[in-house]
């Protein structure tokens, strides 16, 4: 990047909009992947699609690699920037355009929090069903890039089943409209494509979203087993009833023991307890709850307790959703994966995870999305002591390859991005990658657009393997993990 | 005779990689849109229909595949039709792994055999397009079909978790996966659905599934205009009901509201919906067993039986009833018979449209300026005659978005050999 491009960039942008004080660029070197860095060459934060559109026809022009990054919560290291490149945050464009009560629509700006969406439209009687853990602070844009989840995907799917069309800057500088407000808009499934795709195949500067209609009604239940593989079973045994609830979350005693130290939610003293979540009709939720109750008694639950309010509910998801920071008071540093398994391989998978906690001497917690597979062990280390660090690397990658030889998936909402880039080939083939590499060269014909993600590459510019620390936002308890 | 030995060539060097018995000549009953193609190739197995991929590429020699060959005159006139690849022998269902809800099936299996199959464990994939007996699995995921249940399942897209494909230089590959959950490499079963068979051929798919209902209840809502259904089937959008298919019909001016859940919920729900349209000053009935199964089917049927052009026209919800008011003035003035049926719920409906060439270009073409912009909502061509498709483009407009499509076509099919000029945007 040559002076001549930075002023060209500072007029586009404006001076408020532009980064290249050394010490500010520091506070974007990394997302919540925080262990890998990188001080980007500048930083753009501009306030309107054209101006997005003016600095990417520049970068194209240029040939200059950029990066776009949202709130920066990401946990793959998909909005890690690059020392040549440029970092174009979304931050300001975070106006909420239209809300559409009839159609169940709203149109927003990327820099949306994710939460707030569902604020806007809640007096209305809505709301926007993906809800990953970030969800106060992470940003729409970044919840497209990533396809995130969130625990009530169980039932309601993911990002890309509740966006219905975006506009988008190209890696030419072409701005696009990807469908629309109504469903079917002729063509190829770009935005099918898109949105997953890690911020490698354009910049997205607004996004229409499906809203749903609040529930009628909502029970929340919390049963205490004594082993993971009987927690595992009652999931099996709801499933096998035809009953989809809208969310199953496991925790085993280590992260049960952490949550209740650090938010007291009330969790019994258990080796495993379930939160099965059931929403929908009042007749038809009150009737498949007792289902669900009969399942757990059928497998010797040991405590069951059913929420009998908005606040006890709440406590329990604390609860849930403490479990990843309260990890601090086992270890003073965890390593996170996000390998996926098909729901019935859970208890072998898990098996196999306590033998290799005993094997390696690394307590491992486990708390996850059991209703559909998605495990998040936390591997809890030191790394002051010698080789801890990257004995908890070896034993993360020890996990997805459980997870890939369950049939799984090595990323069931947090992306590939840096972090997985060198497993990626574990599940796909030359010829796989190959397919996808043609649709980036259909859409990003000179590698410019977030480059280094995804796709395993010889070995990164910049890239220091190692192992999960505290994003800045959980130190402030702005965000936390799911 | 130059013509038929070039075509004997052909069969010669097809047959040589499939076996004699899964190469013939193309027949009438073949032809698309009166075009009758050179071959008709029925590979025994994905290995063997790759290499005929290949072989057609190398000999420049385009490819339509065919599965049920229920939607297969969906699409403009083909530009080019030498080979039909039939998938018809790759029907197996590879992986029913009921207790994680999910399947993978081969492209030719029909939906009704695999549903069947599945039903062994209670589940389903939850989709009803049209002609689902006959309909494949590869043609339901190349065109995107879906029927009434979309209202609560969605469609293809929205239950595809997993692609396998063979590409025209004979390669197979994957994308996706069998887990549910799943976000590792481009998404590009998606891609893949809707695409008409334009990028690739689809040699299987793995499917998020669901449970089979316990039971089911419909509620017949009788209006009497256009707008009264409107408002009857925006009013249970806005309510806390979960129907999983809100239907209309016109000119009969029909809501069928469908519930699917355990019984106790099923009638409930029901009768709540009969209450609603009370209130809302109309009568309806509630249907159940035999007569609600002989209403869907029926409705399933429609509006295909009777000849005329049929279009799908995809609106924002709230906007179908000023657009099926503004199709029925058309058809007014034009003094000619039309039905609508569809989505109420979505903003989709399937609309048959009598009248001669000259009327069917008007109502096309003004309803398309009328939408304004794609953005707006689309109209797409699903039945009408050679002339009229000579006369209108299938797809309408796309937008700006038409670049990037025919980019991914090129790194896909440089050579333009699959369904050429019949892919979305005739790509």
């Amino acid at each position: 990047m040559n002076q001549s491009f930075l002023n060209t960039l500072q007029r586009i942008v404006g001076q408020g909009g532009f980064v290249i004080d050394p010490g500010e660029r520091l506070t974007y070197e990394c997302d919540a992947l925080t262990h890998v860095r990188e001080v980007p060459g500048a930083v753009v934060l501009p306030g309107t699609t054209e101006e997005i559109q003016k600095v990417v026809t520049l970068c194209n022009r240029e040939r200059v690699p950029f990066v776009a990054r949202g709130a920066g919560t990401g946990l793959s290291g998909g909005a890690r920037p690059l020392a040549d490149g440029l970092l174009i945050v979304t931050t300001r464009l975070n106006r909420i355009l239209d809300i559409d009560i009839p159609n169940q629509r709203i149109t927003v700006e990327p820099g949306v929090a994710n939460l707030e969406v569902s604020r806007q439209v809640a007096t209305h009687g809505f709301y926007y069903a993906p809800d990953p853990s970030s969800q106060q602070i992470c940003s729409i844009g970044g919840n497209i890039a990533e396809n995130s989840g969130g625990a009530h995907c169980l039932k309601y799917g993911f990002t890309s089943h509740h966006v219905l069309s975006v506009e988008a800057v190209l890696p030419n500088g072409n701005i696009v409209q990807i469908d629309g407000p109504a469903l079917d808009a002729p063509g190829l499934d770009l935005l099918g494509v898109l949105i997953g795709s890690e911020g490698t195949l354009a910049i997205v500067t607004k996004a229409t979203l499906r809203l749903l209609r609040i529930p009628e009604a909502t029970q929340t239940v919390l049963a205490a087993f004594n082993s993971t593989d009987t927690a595992a079973e009652v999931v099996s045994g709801i499933i096998k009833a035809g009953i989809i609830p809208a969310a199953v979350e496991m925790m085993d005693r280590l992260t049960i023991e952490a949550a209740e130290a650090a938010v007291h939610p009330g969790f019994p003293n258990a080796d495993a307890i379930l939160i099965v979540e059931l929403d929908g009709s009042l007749v038809e939720v009150e009737a498949l709850m007792q289902r669900v109750e009969q399942i757990c008694y059928q497998n010797n639950v040991q405590s069951l307790q059913r929420a009998q309010d908005e606040a006890e509910r709440a406590r329990i998801w604390k609860g849930r959703k403490a479990a990843f920071a309260a990890m601090g008071r086992v270890a003073p540093n965890y390593y996170i994966q996000d390998g996926v398994v098909p729901r019935t391989r859970l208890p072998e998978v898990l098996r196999k995870i306590r033998q290799l906690e005993a094997d390696s001497g690394l307590r491992i917690g486990n708390v996850f999305h059991a209703g559909d597979g998605n495990l998040h062990p936390l591997i809890c280390y030191d790394s002051n002591l010698e080789g801890q660090a990257e004995l908890a690397e070896r034993v993360a990658t020890e996990i997805l390859t459980y997870c890939i030889e369950a049939g799984g998936s090595i990323t069931g909402e947090h992306g590939v991005g840096i972090d997985k880039a060198k497993h990626l080939p574990k599940m796909f083939n030359d010829d796989d990658l190959d397919s996808m590499q043609r649709v980036r060269r259909a859409f990003d014909p000179k590698g410019l657009c977030n480059p280094g993600k995804i796709f395993p590459t010889p070995r990164l510019c910049g890239e220091i393997p190692g192992p999960y620390r505290e994003h800045p936002a959980e130190r402030t308890g702005q965000a936390e993990r799911f | 005779m130059k013509a038929d030995s070039h075509v004997e060539q052909l069969a010669t060097e097809a047959r040589s990689i499939v076996g004699s018995a899964a190469v013939s000549g193309g027949g009438e009953k073949d032809a698309i849109d009166g075009i009758v193609p050179k071959l008709i190739v029925e590979p025994p197995d994905t290995q063997t229909l790759a290499e005929i991929l290949a072989w057609a590429s190398e000999r420049q020699q385009s490819v339509l595949v065919r599965g049920g060959g229920t939607k297969i005159t969906w699409g403009p006139l083909p530009s080019k039709l030498d080979v039909v690849l039939s998938t018809r022998h790759l029907n197996a269902v590879l992986n029913h792994r009921y207790g994680d809800l999910t399947a993978t099936v081969e492209a030719g299996a029909t939906l009704a055999t695999v549903n069947d199959r599945l039903s062994q464990h209670g589940q389903w994939i939850p989709l009803d397009p049209f002609l689902e007996n006959q309909a494949t699995i590869g043609g339901i995921v190349a065109t995107n079909d879906a029927g009434p249940r979309r209202h609560r399942h969605g469609s293809p897209r929205d239950l595809i978790i997993g692609v396998t494909l063979a590409r025209v230089d004979g390669r197979c590959t994957k994308a996706g996966g069998a887990v549910v959950k799943n976000v590792a490499g481009y998404d590009l079963s998606r891609l893949l659905t809707g695409s008409f068979g334009s990028l690739a051929v689809i040699l299987s798919a793995s499917f998020k599934l669901a449970p089979q209902p316990h039971s089911s209840r419909t509620v017949v809502v009788k209006a009497s205009s256009l707008s009264e259904l409107g408002m009857i089937a925006m009013a249970l959008l806005a309510s806390q009901l979960t129907p999983t298919a809100i239907e209309s019909q016109f000119p009969e001016c029909l809501l069928f509201v469908r519930f699917e859940t355990i019984v106790e919920a099923a009638i409930n729900q029901a009768e709540r919906t009969v209450k609603l349209a009370k209130d809302l000053g109309k009568q309806s009935t509630i249907l159940s067993g035999a007569p609600e199964e002989i209403l869907w089917r029926a409705h399933s049927a429609r509006p295909w039986e009777e000849p005329g052009l049929v279009f799908k026209v995809s609106t924002p919800p709230a906007d179908v009833t000023n657009t099926l008011e503004w199709i029925s003035g058309a058809a007014e003035k034009h003094r000619v018979k039309w039905e609508a049926v569809g989505r109420a719920g979505l903003g989709v409906q399937i609309v048959r449209f009598d009248g001669d060439l000259a009327t069917q270009i008007d109502l096309i073409t003004s309803l398309r300026s009328r939408l304004k912009s794609p953005r707006q909502g689309s109209v797409v061509l699903l039945r009408g005659q050679p002339e009229l498709k000579q006369r209108i483009d299938t797809w309408g407009p796309l937008g700006n978005v038409v670049e990037t499509m025919r980019a991914i076509k090129q790194q896909f099919d440089p050579m333009g050999i699959l369904n050429p000029g019949r892919g979305p945007g005739n790509i």
